[in-house]
């Protein structure tokens, strides 16, 4: 159980992540789960469930941090059409795998707050869009809802009471885009995963031009315990505007890379020395990406940096969806980005000119660079590539795909020049 | 209205309009190409960008919509810097093939190349390699030059309603391509290379001939079906290189018929000199021999003229003019698909405007093929029902329309007055009335459910009827005509301004021939009969095909083998076999006349294309006949011979003296009150000839290009409904009135049960004089 002091608390999504058969019903029920629906279902409204989710200061945990309860309050009501809630479990932002750990081991805490959710919007069918790669998570949200099903804590009228909610999970087929809210609304709607451009938007247009709100899993599985223990709750742990836990994926040259929840604030110094067993090579890392391949990078001077959206976004980054790459002196930033600039332009859908062309020329020249045919002229290309890609699209996913390279350009240029000196040794000596 | 500034001047547009629509409207230049005023927004070519006080990063303008107060600015230094950006992105894979290619000097992306693109590119990279495709005989693509803006795609979506682009493979393997190879399947396909803004659709028939900047361009109308759209005819000299709809002319599209007939007009087809026929082949001759040989004919005989109604305006008017001068008592027939010659409550032309009719509340199709009749105004009634506004539609076959009719009805041809008084019925139970309704309906048997969907429809504030060919060539067309009539009236459908009652007629000009042949004229079927039966002693046709097309065929070939034929025209069709001797008249590209279509608008053109050959504009002929047959010339000049029009139809009088828009409004009859047949039916099947825009008309029969078209989307000549066929498709003997013929007869589901589909070619073209038949050995 979590703590209702605010200070004892140690977890929210992850409080029973070790549990062991946590993904059954009667593990989660034990541990106390679905205990407090009941009383959101018979006693809360809307109006108070949005209230509440206002107050605690949840941030979307997908990577824009927007205001939940804000999301929530922008669905119109009454418009004669259904609302839709869509989990957005397509977790493919390269150095993310919390939303997998939390499908795992402890579905019934997203069902639980899809529920809510659902009963807040006025919901009567929801969806798990989830990542096509992750087949076994799948499986397992699938038992999950089958049990709670079969317990009326999911279909016709819940628990006994007016609300019914269908829930289904969706398979994708692996495409990155499709964690964009509009690309994935469109894959679900069985269209190319493309992003729409906005407005509308679509809390007033969205799954098959109804209103709809998509959250991210370790967001609404974060809402049972707002509910329950309230709002003001919530806004006590963390740091003003940066409220709550947040879980850290954390990978790259660390001893014990892997899945923390901490409370937001808590600086990257800590999470890398204390959680994570330091670095494998040195004391300061060389570079650090905080917040999945699509944010800028952060140096050695940020290691004191508290993890919070607005002091990465003040540090020139940004949080988003929490996966921290921390690379030590050992690593090779060309080959990286290299290897980056790969994935961007494999997964651009293709509809806007910048980033259809400009990733896949980046990739290019980033080859030829790697492998050290690269010349001075080609740092203006990959500058300038970048920089015009970047927000002059429909997504923001030529943004992500100009952050690795204009970091690499901004703060390791000799290392790119380095490569080119060697292959001019090389052709020398030969 | 909202405010707001673009460069710091302030303009006010509708609220909602893009910031690239308010732009476009204050004549801001803003560079784009993947939007199109017709179609939906796509904002993927990021080349619309502009700058917005207060936002972080460019916007594209398409997308984004105007707010109160927004201050837009289209021409700053950073802009400049997107453009050549996105310039650069959009030239990595495109070749430097301007020289070679057919939109070379009419093409978005080399215009804006030379404006915003830097002198050179820095890509050093590998190139996309794209295969082309085979899009059937209108569209060529070099898939290379494509700058992925998806125009096409979404024109195939929601223009053409058939969907066959689409977009394969995503990044920059992103490739457009036809899902369904070889032949787009719309009747619109050519509008494909208008749209596309670069050179990777091009028009496949004008490939590779001329260059945009050779071209002269010619404002003409095109008679090839009545919509008489506003055309644009590309020449370069006497040649037609392409046909394009008018550039803000009435409609954005035109159709594949309109577009690519004009490789008729140097067919050998044409009719470009005077002949004579001599020991069994026509000669050619001079005028004067010509037209001698034909007064030798026609001077003191008895003659039955037969013309076009396409010819323009001061064409037909000489028709009537040269009947009126020397053939005193001449029977004069236009009408090849009209049985009926009883007047009808409604004439021939629409009482409203297409646009009308899309923004109507209700719209009924009654018995028309309007997609390949009429293309365009199809097109509009498919915008209608994506927007989500009812099309509802009563009639024989599940005619292909690319969409989905909101409500549909199959029923025979001899249902109709069941379908009528069922309708009549069910309004005057809900208090509507009309005088004349109560026995009407009492005269009618029969009900048809299928009268509830015209019921309904009628119930609205404000309901097109859209009548077509299924009722107009009807033996009874007259008596349901009438039936439609009482229910509009009853349903306030019918008074000014709220007209509903539009009848499609088979071709142009119809309220004017009402006008000035309405005293005159007979049902040509009856004409062609007079002459067989030897009360006619020659007969005078004008631009028309009688064995090609239209439901006499059969009698026009039986009147041709009785008199000899006088033959007027610039196309020469299939009865030309026939022809004593044949005088060229001018096409209608090559006239200074006017054209009045369904809607009734009138179009002057004013710029023809030179004359091929010896072909003369058809009024001059006309006067010439008059002349040597003896009579006194009635007009010298075009302003003579209008003086004439106006005389037979006073509202002509402002066209060409006005430059504001004219419509003439289409005939009513108020004493036209038939009551429908009793008349049992003598056999077990009805029957349709089935129009195709690809074969009905010699024009269209003399294109190559079109002809082509029809071999890739022909039925079988002849269908019926499985259960009527009640055995295997293949060879079945028919009875008709006048005997009993072996056709081959296909099948298909999506048509009535009781009815012979017929098409007018080969062996199973003599079907189509018929109105019902048998299948000998049977039918269900």
């Amino acid at each position: 159980m979590i703590p209702s002091d605010p200070q004892k608390v140690t977890g929210i999504c992850f409080d029973h992540v070790d549990v062991p058969n946590q993904n059954s019903l009667a593990v989660a029920r034990k541990n106390g789960a679905y205990a407090f629906l009941p009383t959101v279902l018979k006693e809360f409204d809307a109006d108070k469930i949005i209230d509440e989710v206002k107050t605690s200061g949840l941030r979307g945990r997908g990577g824009a941090g927007f205001p939940t309860g804000l999301k929530w309050s922008f669905v119109p009501r009454n418009t004669g059409k259904p609302t839709y809630l869509l989990c957005n479990a397509d977790e493919g932002e390269p150095g993310t795998f919390k939303d997998r750990d939390i499908m795992r081991f402890d579905p019934h805490l997203l069902i639980e707050g899809m529920i809510m959710a659902g009963f807040a919007l006025d919901v009567k069918d929801a969806y798990i869009y989830i990542r096509g790669e992750f087949l076994h998570e799948a499986n397992v949200m699938n038992e999950a809802i089958r049990e709670a099903y079969a317990a009326n804590l999911l279909g016709e009228n819940i628990l006994g009471t007016d609300y019914s909610m269908d829930l289904t999970v969706h398979r994708g087929a692996g495409a990155y885009i499709c964690g964009e809210e509009t690309a994935l609304i469109e894959s679900l709607e069985g269209r190319p995963g493309r992003p729409r451009f906005k407005p509308p938007f679509p809390a007033v247009e969205g799954f098959y031009g109804c209103p709809t709100v998509v959250n991210n899993v370790e967001t609404l599985a974060t809402v049972p315990a707002i509910l329950e223990h309230g709002g003001a709750w919530h806004a006590a742990i963390g740091v003003p505007n940066n409220t709550g836990f947040k879980i850290f994926s954390v990978s790259g040259h660390v001893n014990k890379p892997g899945n923390y929840e901490v409370p937001m604030g808590t600086t990257m110094r800590t999470l890398i020395e204390d959680y994570c067993g330091g670095l494998q090579h040195g004391t300061v890392p060389k570079a650090i990406i905080p917040g999945g391949s699509s944010s800028a990078w952060l140096m050695a001077e940020h290691y004191d940096v508290p993890l919070t959206f607005d002091d990465l976004i003040k540090a020139g980054s940004m949080l988003g969806s929490g996966a921290i790459i921390v690379m030590d002196e050992t690593a090779d930033l060309v080959a990286l980005t290299r290897r980056l600039a790969h994935f961007y332009a494999h997964e651009s859908c293709g509809q806007c000119t910048p980033c259809r062309e400009g990733t896949g020329w980046l990739e290019r020249v980033m080859n030829r660079v790697e492998t050290g045919h690269g010349c001075e002229a080609d740092l203006k290309v990959l500058k300038e590539a970048s920089e015009h890609m970047a927000g002059r699209t429909i997504c923001a996913l030529a943004d992500g795909a100009a952050a690795p390279i204009l970091s690499l350009l901004e703060h390791f240029p000799d290392e790119l020049r380095s490569r080119m000196a060697q292959s001019h040794q090389e052709e020398q000596s030969a | 209205m909202t405010a707001l500034y673009i460069n710091d001047e302030e303009v006010t547009v509708t609220p909602g309009t893009s910031i690239l629509e308010a732009c476009r409207e204050n004549g801001a230049e803003v560079p784009y190409f993947c939007y199109h005023p017709e179609l939906s927004v796509a904002a993927n070519c990021r080349m619309c960008l502009v700058e917005i006080e207060g936002w972080n990063k460019p916007a594209a303008s398409c997308c984004t919509p105007v707010a109160e107060g927004m201050k837009v600015r289209t021409q700053t230094e950073a802009l400049e810097k997107d453009r050549e950006m996105m310039m650069e992105y959009l030239l990595i894979h495109h070749p430097l093939d301007c020289p070679v290619c057919d939109q070379g000097g009419a093409c978005k992306l080399q215009d804006y190349a030379v404006e915003h693109g830097a002198s050179h590119g820095r890509y050093a990279e590998m190139k996309r390699a794209v295969v082309d495709h085979d899009l059937g005989p209108f569209v060529s693509t070099c898939m290379t030059r494509c700058i992925h803006c998806t125009r096409c795609v979404r024109f195939a979506d929601e223009v053409a309603g058939t969907g066959d682009m689409g977009v394969l493979d995503r990044g920059d393997h992103m490739r457009i391509d036809g899902i369904v190879e070889d032949c787009l399947s719309s009747e619109l396909s050519g509008n494909l290379s208008d749209i596309c803004p670069v050179g990777a659709l091009l028009d496949k028939p004008s490939h590779d001939v001329s260059r945009p900047w050779e071209v002269t361009r010619h404002k003409s109308t095109c008679t090839q079906c009545p919509q008489g759209c506003d055309i644009t005819i590309e020449s370069r000299g006497d040649e037609v290189i392409r046909i394009r709809p008018e550039k803000d002319g009435m409609e954005p599209w035109i159709c594949d018929r309109g577009r690519y007939v004009y490789d008729a007009f140097r067919s050998e087809q044409r009719i470009l000199e005077p002949k004579v026929r001599e020991s069994g082949g026509l000669v050619a001759a001079s005028w004067d021999d010509a037209i001698g040989r034909a007064v030798e004919l026609m001077k003191g005989k008895r003659v039955g003229i037969v013309f076009s109604p396409d010819w323009s305006v001061e064409g037909l008017t000489s028709i009537r003019l040269l009947n009126d001068a020397v053939f005193e008592g001449a029977k004069v027939a236009f009408d090849l698909h009209r049985r009926d010659m009883r007047s009808f409550a409604f004439e021939e032309g629409l009482a409203m405007t297409t646009q009308q009719i899309e923004d109507s509340g209700q719209v009924v199709i009654l018995g028309s093929d309007l997609r390949q009749r009429l293309p365009v105004l199809m097109q509009r009634l498919r915008k209608r029902i994506n927007a989500g506004k009812p099309v509802s539609r009563i009639g024989a076959m599940n005619y292909r329309t690319n969409t989905e009719p909101t409500k549909d009805s199959l029923i025979r041809p001899r249902d109709w007055s069941a379908v009528i008084a069922f309708a009549m019925q069910q309004v005057s139970g809900l208090g509507k009335t009309a005088a004349g309704m109560d026995a009407w309906m009492a005269g009618v048997e029969g009900r048809h459910e299928a009268g509830k969907l015209l019921a309904d429809a009628l119930m609205d504030d404000s309901c097109a009827l859209l009548v077509g060919e299924e009722i107009r060539s009807h033996e009874d067309a007259a008596a349901l005509i009438y039936g439609l009539d009482l229910l509009m009236r009853a349903c306030g459908h019918a008074e000014a301004g709220k007209d509903g009652r539009n009848l499609i007629s088979e071709g142009m000009n119809p309220q004017l021939l009402s006008s000035v042949f309405g005293d005159v004229r007979t049902s040509a079927g009856e004409l062609f009969d007079a002459a067989s039966n030897g009360e006619l002693d020659v007969l005078l046709l004008i631009g028309s095909d009688p064995q090609g097309d239209g439901l006499f065929s059969v009698q026009a070939k039986q009147a041709m083998d009785k008199v000899p034929l006088v033959q007027v025209g610039a196309i020469s069709g299939q009865i030309s076999e026939y022809a004593e001797v044949q005088l060229p008249a001018a096409a209608y590209s090559e006239v200074e006349g006017s054209f009045v279509n369904m809607e009734g608008r009138i179009r002057v053109a004013e710029n023809p294309l030179s004359s091929l050959g010896a072909e003369r504009p058809l009024w001059k002929v006309m006067m010439r006949l008059i002349q040597d047959m003896g009579g006194d010339i009635p007009a010298v000049n075009l302003d003579e011979l209008r003086a004439h029009v106006i005389r037979f139809a006073p509202q002509m009088e402002h066209a060409w003296r006005s430059s504001d828009e004219l419509m003439i409004t289409a005939a009513r009859n108020n004493t036209a009150t038939h009551a429908s047949s009793t008349k049992a039916p003598s056999r077990s099947l009805d029957l349709i000839s089935r129009y195709s825009m690809y074969r009905e008309g010699a024009w269209v029969r003399a294109s190559d290009l079109l002809s082509e078209a029809g071999c890739l989307h022909a039925l079988d000549d002849v269908l019926v409904h499985p259960n009527t066929l009640a055995g295997a498709e293949g060879e079945r003997v028919v009875r008709t009135s006048s005997g009993e013929q072996s056709v081959h007869v296909g099948s298909r589901e999506d048509v009535v049960p009781g009815v012979l589909f017929v098409a007018k070619r080969g062996v199973a073209g003599d079907l189509s004089s018929e109105s019902e038949v048998d299948f000998v050995g049977g039918a269900a």
